[in-house]
């Protein structure tokens, strides 16, 4: 299950998207590393369910993270904004590719060399 | 022809014929399967041209420092002196030999900042300048000439931003090097896109055959079909002309500008519709997709420089820096690079780096990060092809290959490094 945060209530995101909280475990990840490997490691499936449950979330939580300062982000905020990021990877396996990896990818992969702290 | 291609043709006739030293005939590719063409090339382009290693702002302060692994060719320091100049040395000892600056992997690449380097070995200083400070236990050694000691120089000049070395003995300047028409590229803002990605793949495929993949627009609808129609009959339907693009050869040096598609007007919150599995639904939610931000940053007025060949739909301008870079400034307020290192003939490294102005909002921020994973599915797609290509040349089962007039950048890119081997190879045996 997901983390507890350090106030002690059970939902690690914004109260108002704590129904998303079953994502935050496999989801909210600080790098594009983290979260392109848990998009290889899921079956089709499993994104697609992830995709369908954050999607018709995603432009809330775009307006109300839209009223937060980027750069001094609480703890939930940025777990919720590391969702949508995780929608965005997770889109192209779902509506472009049908299936985690792209296909005739093969062994190719990018290493990550930078990317922005939040 | 469809609408969009009707809308952006120009009726220009063909390219290639318009560039005296280019020919139309068939080409080998005989320069990325040749172990001994690998060796030429690495002397005669590679240790005599000017390479780019990092953005300045890698180096904000005096005393910040990254070291280079430079396969095959050199392991160096690159870092800001005291006086704000940059300047860059070989990571090598004066002492044995023991590489000076590293971090727990002596194979990997590091950063920093420090007053001094201090050698692990046994202790040598070296200042910001690659020279000697101190030796440790000076008065054992014979006849040391402390002041002559250092760590190698190598030629190192910036250009907008950009840090090139050169590893030739007594190279031409970077700014005659780059000649006239790159240098128009001072006047573009780099410096206001410091919101950086970057990537690194290592690619089983000879280094030019990866520049030969992005070179030409060809390849989109069969590599990357899926990301314009399921249907490659729909797909092929829906790429620009190719009249459309815009060729510029400035030996060894080339550009080519690339139509794309504008952005979305802005809309009120709330507006992106109901979710759907549809990845058009994705961009036009998150405002961005494979050309840019809809949102486009305001970082002043376009440089006349840009989109010469005045584009309807103007999507971005690619430079190549000859031999291994690749500059693309985008009309929506971005630019990427590619930087290629060869490792052997069949093997090297591309990295792509991209750069945005700093985020204002989640909006924004998550418009960049679409932008970088559309480019990184992209290139995800093309760096198989390119290793399938090597499989394929390297058999040498045909030996003979035919070039379209779009793909006239490749033709030549390919006769600029073998004319450049072939000019080092009659320069050395003729002093020989």
């Amino acid at each position: 299950m997901s983390a507890v945060t350090s106030i002690g209530t059970a939902s690690t995101l914004p109260a108002r998207f704590a129904d998303l909280e079953p994502w935050v475990a496999d989801w909210a990840r600080p790098t594009r590393q983290e979260r392109y490997d848990m998009r290889l490691s899921k079956k089709y499936g499993e994104l697609e369910e992830f995709y369908d449950a954050i999607a018709p979330r995603a432009e809330e939580a775009i307006e109300y993270l839209n009223g937060r300062d980027l750069d001094d982000l609480a703890d939930d905020d940025a777990r919720l904004l590391q969702l949508l990021y995780s929608m965005i990877l997770v889109s192209y396996a779902v509506n472009v590719f049908m299936q985690p990896r792209i296909p005739d990818s093969g062994a190719a992969f990018f290493n990550t060399t930078a990317e922005p702290a939040v | 022809m469809t609408e969009l291609q009707q809308r952006l043709a120009t009726g220009k006739g063909k390219f290639t014929p318009l560039y005296e030293e280019l020919d139309t005939g068939p080409v080998s590719y005989e320069d990325s399967i040749s172990p001994e063409f690998f060796e030429a090339e690495r002397e005669a382009v590679f240790r005599r041209s000017w390479l780019y290693v990092g953005r300045s702002e890698r180096l904000p302060r005096p005393g910040t420092f990254f070291t280079r692994e430079l396969n095959g060719l050199a392991s160096i320091v690159v870092s800001r002196r005291k006086d704000g100049v940059v300047n860059a040395f070989h990571n090598v000892c004066a002492h044995r030999g023991n590489k000076v600056v590293w971090q727990e992997h002596p194979q990997e690449e590091s950063k920093g900042s420090c007053r001094e380097f201090a050698c692990k070995y046994h202790g040598w200083r070296y200042g910001l300048d690659g020279r000697v400070t101190h030796v440790t236990n000076e008065e054992e050694f014979f006849g040391l000439d402390k002041d002559a000691l250092r760590m190698p120089p190598v030629h190192c000049e910036e250009f907008a931003g950009f840090i090139f070395v050169n590893l030739a003995d007594d190279p031409v300047p970077l700014r005659t090097y780059l000649g006239d028409r790159l240098l128009e590229l001072e006047a573009y803002p780099f410096d206001k896109m410091t919101q950086h990605y970057g990537f690194s793949a290592p690619i089983r495929g000879n280094w030019k055959l990866a520049v030969d993949s992005v070179c030409e627009w060809y390849h989109p609808p069969y590599v990357h079909a899926r990301f314009i129609d399921k249907d490659i009959a729909k797909a092929e339907k829906m790429v620009p002309p190719p009249d459309s693009y815009h060729y510029d050869l400035f030996t060894p040096h080339m550009l080519t500008s690339v139509p794309g598609p504008p952005p979305l007007p802005p809309r009120e919150p709330g507006t992106a519709g109901a979710a759907a599995r549809d990845q058009k639904w994705v961009y036009r939610l998150f405002r961005a997709g494979l050309f840019g931000p809809d949102d486009v940053p305001d970082i002043g007025p376009l440089p006349e420089f840009l989109n010469k060949g005045k584009i309807k739909s103007w999507g971005n301008d690619q430079f190549w820096l000859f031999p291994n870079l690749s500059v693309q400034i985008w009309a929506r307020g971005f630019y990427i690079t590619y930087t290629y290192w060869p490792e052997a003939v069949d093997k090297h490294t591309y990295d792509i780096d991209l750069y945005f102005v700093p985020p204002k909002n989640a909006q924004e921020r998550l418009a960049q990060e679409l932008i970088v994973d559309s480019t990184i599915e992209f290139a995800m797609q093309d760096v198989n092809t390119i290793e399938a290509t090597q499989q394929g040349l390297s058999t040498r089962a045909n030996r003979q290959f035919h070039l379209s007039d779009q793909e006239l950048l490749i033709r030549k890119f390919h006769k600029t490094v073998r004319d450049t081997v072939a000019a080092h190879q009659a320069r050395d045996a003729k002093e020989s």
